[in-house]
């Protein structure tokens, strides 16, 4: 592992963190929870991604001359638009390392499972995947939560690996995210400013993008209690059985009037099928109101099919996803309406 | 099987050698090993898949603290090298163009890695870029571009045979059938990535400490494209994470750590990273197949026409052994008398590709394997009694003139037919194909060890030195074998310790050294074949010596004894050997552990024949004879004997989502003897899974420019233990006459089945063929799509 320099600092309480996460948030600061994902992003690549290429200058007019780091002409001090973005690029590439990583592993505090008296539950960001996985109650009650975990990555990546950082590092495969989507999970995000709450549907906004901002930091996700007649399925479609990431992942949420009645409210969250997991709204549409029957489930897939919008990538191709969305969602409709005490 | 002889050490389940100290931590790899003063290296890659070098410029780099070397061309020079001598494509660093991205450009030694990497990334080259060719399909089109100048159209290598009469067997066929197969360029996925120390003492004598599964030709590349005498060239092997292929050839860090070494005149160090191990490869060739087979109404196999498309990615490197490898190999199991192979080896714009496990075979075994399959039920046979048919046995020659001299391929079938429940499974074929579950079978052939070294040369394969310790008491086997996790160190100690009666811990093995012996490697699966024989004459050349001492000293001649239990006994009758204890206890006055009882023990006889005789070495050495025909290329695919190996695969499919999920796989080898049997077993549960992988996930995807998509173990998939299905593994043995013991190999042949068992189980399972390999779910969903829609 080639990893970049960097100062770590190591808060001792959350108010110190949002204090380092504020102050160092200009010089380039990044967190670190588990170091799953951060540790891997951070590596530097032997090809390195964005090779600058030389469109033309002084010293290469032909201006089909590349070279790996510099061509020398943009080190001038040029002023051409098109020179300055070059610079930019190659800076991005070569240095688009933070100076100051913050662990946050001394942080207790951000560590737990608890329902309240409400009996919503509590995860806290720090929560590893393993903690996740062990909890009866999660499984009993945020069932399709527990399935993300179980197949998320390995044993060891699961021993290290955080909810908060799986969720904030905002990719559109991840395990526990898609769950969070169809559970109705809603982010805790903290800084030195003070608090807000972001439902998980709605806090990832591009591959790795997320609505936080500079200082901020996720400290929990609040997931609410499933009402009577209500249950869940996460399935993760891949080529093997661990290690993966999703080729596309499927969580529903199902809340029914009675076990074979009527449908009051679902969530279907598609993942690996858009630049972010994705909350299938279509699906309540064409569901709620309706007995979760056969021909009704298979409505409610299409519909899922139709709002996911899957890409050609180098783990799968786009038809594939499509159809295996629709697939996926109703069978997992059919194993949450199950759940619920329900024939399909 | 069960043990069913007299030996005492050879045939069992003796822990190996080794396997404490590996799973302890306490085994040494080359990333392990440190010096005083020690520099790191790090090696500058080309980002582009083609272009012209126009300049480079190290200045920077050089003038970064820390940094005590740059090497470019223009210090290593520009001798071309290479794995076969007609082929030298290489030189240490790209000079002229750079032909994949991954290619060495330069290297630099510094105080650490860190100034090491961050010199690189000052090193400045100027590139033109040339257009990529990356379709091996279509290297040999007019107007593609061309990677060198000594391969007009970009073919690296042809074979063209023909063997016996193919418009005869066209004529007695009852069916013909074409079919394609493709794979993907793959991996090794060893778990150790490559690792180089060097280090030049003060008398200009260069030690390389490398993970490499062959010192030897190393040594022979170092030395040649350093310019350097051979003698004044040591490799040494320390434990090895794996090899598979990849690691036989001399690659770049082997030999720009080396410059830097003699340039510095200090250690150096460099370890790859994994994504440039992906990106130096020299892996599983990608492989496009088109066989044409004709078979008689009755099954019998009466031609094949076989045309291949190795893509070899940008130099030779083993490719030529590769494209005859893919064509002579096919000349076995089955009776086949006439054989047409055409084979081209292109390069193209990729990571350059070699040998791995199976070498060159494993994909046309596997896309004959099916072909076979589907001939089988156009003739309504079972595909087992289709091959059981065409099987040959011991003593045959296969119209490529090779000689098999044991042959347990019918005994292998039998045992996977029967242990598997084949025909009970089997005879619901017609009920269940098609619904998900299914279950294929499928035959392999394979070399025990090359018949001929890499390069032209009378040498011996393989020699061992062993000496009795001088105190008395143990011996030391002396040999330049690599092991490389499959065991040959315990290989060799079960022989010594078998023939000198004595316990395993008392034979100390030193191996995987230049300077101990000449041994060719640890690849074409020859080692327990070749190195046994040499080790197995060197015991029983220690064994005469000292009971001729022996024998001396008690005028009795020294047939009339025998070295067991770690004592001299009497074959006929007790004897008396209470002169030589005397003489051996007023040796070791003082001494508290010493031998007692009325046999004569061996520290006490190896201790005598010292004092008799001075030093008792005992040496062995071993090359095959002459093998093979006299055709262009009659030399690959020779070997002194050959393995043979059958499987049993069943599988589950989601026949909506595609996923495999393979249930059992039964297979059965013939090794000849099992020297030991857990090892054997180890080989053939190590090639199941790794055969799993490359049917069903294995494979490096390019982007449109020439760059790994998937240089890494999270999106390379192999598969995890989860994807492990129950595995049974059979022991033939067949006793092979030209084994030592009757041993032969293990380690390559049992990949062979693996992929077609698979395959042919999918087809079960499915009803579709997949004839590009790997199988990922999304391509059944493809085919099973493409049935639909044709109906």
């Amino acid at each position: 592992m080639i990893l970049p320099r960097f100062d770590v600092l190591v808060p001792n309480s959350v108010d110190e963190a949002f204090a380092m996460l504020s102050r160092y948030a200009e010089k380039g600061i990044r967190i670190l929870a588990g170091g799953t994902d951060l540790l891997v992003d951070l590596r530097r690549p032997i090809i390195p991604a964005a090779i600058p290429s030389c469109e033309g200058c002084a010293r290469h007019k032909s201006g089909s001359i590349r070279s790996t780091v510099d061509c020398g002409w943009w080190e001038s001090d040029s002023s051409r638009e098109s020179d300055r973005a070059l610079l930019t690029k190659v800076q991005d590439s070569i240095h688009k390392y933070p100076e100051y990583i913050i662990s946050l592993h001394k942080l207790k505090e951000l560590r737990g499972i608890a329902v309240n008296e409400k009996v919503n539950l509590r995860v806290g960001a720090m929560t590893t995947i393993t903690d996740i996985e062990r909890s009866g109650i999660i499984r009993e009650k945020w069932t399709a939560l527990a399935e993300g975990a179980d197949s998320l990555g390995s044993p060891l990546v699961r021993n290290r690996g955080t909810i908060g950082g799986n969720i904030a590092n905002a990719r559109p495969a991840a395990d526990t995210f898609i769950p969070s989507v169809a559970l109705g999970g809603v982010l805790d995000i903290h800084s030195e400013k003070g608090s807000r709450k972001v439902p998980v549907d709605s806090f990832a906004s591009a591959p790795g993008e997320t609505v936080m901002e500079k200082g901020e930091m996720i400290t929990g996700i609040e997931y609410p209690a499933p009402p009577e007649f209500s249950g869940s399925a996460y399935y993760k479609l891949a080529n093997r059985k661990a290690l993966e990431i999703c080729n596309v992942g499927v969580a529903v949420w199902i809340a029914l009037e009675k076990p074979g009645g009527p449908v009051t409210d679902i969530r279907v969250a598609l993942g690996a099928v858009g630049p972010t997991p994705i909350l299938a709204e279509s699906v309540k549409e064409v569901l709620v109101g309706k007995k979760p029957e056969d021909a009704n489930i298979k409505k409610a897939a299409k519909a899922a099919r139709e709002d996911a919008t899957p890409i050609d990538d180098h783990r799968g191709s786009a038809w594939y996803r499509s159809m295996m969305v629709e697939l996926v969602t109703d069978r997992m409709i059919r194993l949450a309406v199950e759940r619920v005490g329900g024939k399909v | 099987m069960s043990k069913n002889n007299s030996y005492k050490i050879l045939n069992t389940r003796l822990p190996r050698v080794d396997a404490i100290d590996k799973v302890t931590g306490k085994a040494i790899y080359t990333d392990d090993m440190s010096f005083p003063g020690m520099l790191y290296g790090a090696i500058l890659h080309s980002p582009l898949a083609h272009a012209r070098i126009l300049n480079i410029d190290t200045s920077r780099a050089e003038r970064l603290p820390g940094v005590k070397a740059v090497v470019t061309y223009k210090e290593a020079g520009t001798q071309p090298y290479g794995v076969s001598p007609a082929r030298y494509d290489e030189t240490i660093f790209c000079h002229d163009k750079v032909r994949y991205i991954g290619d060495e450009i330069a290297a630099v030694a510094a105080v650490d890695k860190d100034t090491a990497l961050e010199a690189v990334s000052f090193i400045k080259v100027d590139f033109e870029e040339l257009p990529v060719l990356l379709d091996g399909r279509h290297a040999m089109d007019e107007g593609q571009p061309q990677l060198h100048d000594m391969y007009k159209n970009n073919i690296c290598a042809r074979v063209n045979w023909n063997f016996g009469d193919i418009e005869k067997g066209r004529k007695e066929s009852h069916i013909i059938r074409t079919d394609h197969i493709t794979s993907k360029m793959q991996d090794a996925a060893f778990m150790e990535p490559q690792s180089v120390v060097a280090e030049v003492d003060s008398h200009g004598n260069l030690t390389m400490w490398s993970s490499t599964q062959a010192p030897h030709y190393i040594q022979r590349t170092l030395a040649m494209a350093l310019n350097m005498p051979l003698h004044k060239v040591r490799v040494i092997k320390p434990a090895v994470g794996g090899g598979f292929g990849p690691k036989a050839s001399c690659s770049t860090v082997e030999l720009a750590t080396c410059l830097l070494a003699l340039k510095t005149g200090k250690p150096v160090k460099t370890t790859l990273d994994r994504e440039q191990v992906f990106l130096h490869s020299r892996a599983r060739h990608q492989f496009f197949h088109t066989m044409t087979t004709g078979v008689k109404k009755d099954g019998t196999l009466s031609f094949l026409e076989h045309h291949c498309i190795l893509d070899g990615g940008a130099y030779a490197s083993f490719g030529i052994a590769t494209v005859y490898y893919a064509g002579s190999l096919l000349g076995g199991p089955y009776r086949l008398k006439n054989m047409k192979y055409d084979g081209y080896r292109v390069v193209t714009n990729k990571p350059a590709c070699g040998a791995q496990r199976g070498h060159g075979a494993v994909i046309a075994r596997a896309a004959f394997e099916v072909q076979l399959d589907r001939i089988a039920e156009e003739l309504g046979m079972d595909p087992i009694e289709l091959r059981l048919k065409n099987v040959m046995e011991a003593g045959e020659t296969t119209c490529n003139e090779l000689f098999v001299s044991s042959f347990g391929m019918k005994e292998a079938l039998e045992a996977v037919r029967d242990s598997a429940a084949w025909k009970k499974k089997r005879s619901l074929a017609g009920k269940t194909r098609g619904t998900g579950k299914g279950i294929g079978a499928a035959c392999g052939f394979f070399v025990s060890g090359a018949g001929y070294p890499i390069y032209r040369s009378k040498t011996y394969h393989c020699t061992v030195v062993t000496k009795v310790d001088e105190v008395g008491g143990g011996v030391t086997v002396s040999s330049g074998a690599a092991d490389i996790g499959q065991g040959s160190d315990t290989v060799l100690a079960m022989i010594t310790a078998e023939e000198l009666g004595l316990p395993l811990d008392d034979v100390r093995v030193v191996s995987g050294d230049s300077n101990l012996s000449v041994d060719l490697g640890a690849y074409s699966s020859r080692t327990t074949l070749m190195t046994g024989h040499a080790c197995k004459d060197a015991a029983r050349d220690i064994k005469r010596q000292i009971l001729e001492v022996i024998g001396g000293k008690l005028n009795i001649p020294p047939e009339k004894l025998d070295l067991k239990d770690g004592r001299v006994v009497g074959i006929d009758k007790d004897i008396d050997f209470s002169a030589l204890r005397e003489e051996y206890l007023q040796e070791h006055k003082g001494f508290m552990d010493l031998p007692e009882g009325p046999q004569l023990t061996f520290r006490e006889a190896s201790r005598i024949a010292f004092l008799e005789i001075g030093s008792v070495v005992g040496t062995g050495s071993y090359r095959p004879p002459k093998l093979g025909g006299s055709f262009k290329g009659a030399t690959v695919g020779t070997s002194p004997a050959f393995g043979c190996s059958a499987q049993v695969a069943e599988v589950s499919v989601d026949l909506e989502t595609g996923e495999v999920t393979v249930d059992n796989i039964t297979g059965a080898h013939d090794c000849g003897f099992a020297i030991n049997r857990t090892q054997v077993e180890g080989q053939m549960q190590g090639s199941m899974m790794m055969g799993m992988g490359e049917a069903l996930m294995e494979q490096i995807i390019y982007n449109d420019k020439g760059r790994i998509m998937n240089a890494n173990l999270a999106e390379y998939k192999i598969p995890t233990s989860l994807d492990v299905p129950h595995l049974d593994a059979i022991i033939v043995e067949s006793n092979e006459p030209h084994g030592p013991y009757g041993a032969k190999e293990v380690g390559e042949g049992a990949i062979m089945p693996v992929i077609p068992s698979i395959l042919n189980a999918i087809y079960d399972a499915t009803g579709v063929r997949i004839d590009e390999l790997p199988v990922t779910p999304e391509r059944i969903i493809e085919a099973l799509k493409k049935k639909r829609e044709n109906k």
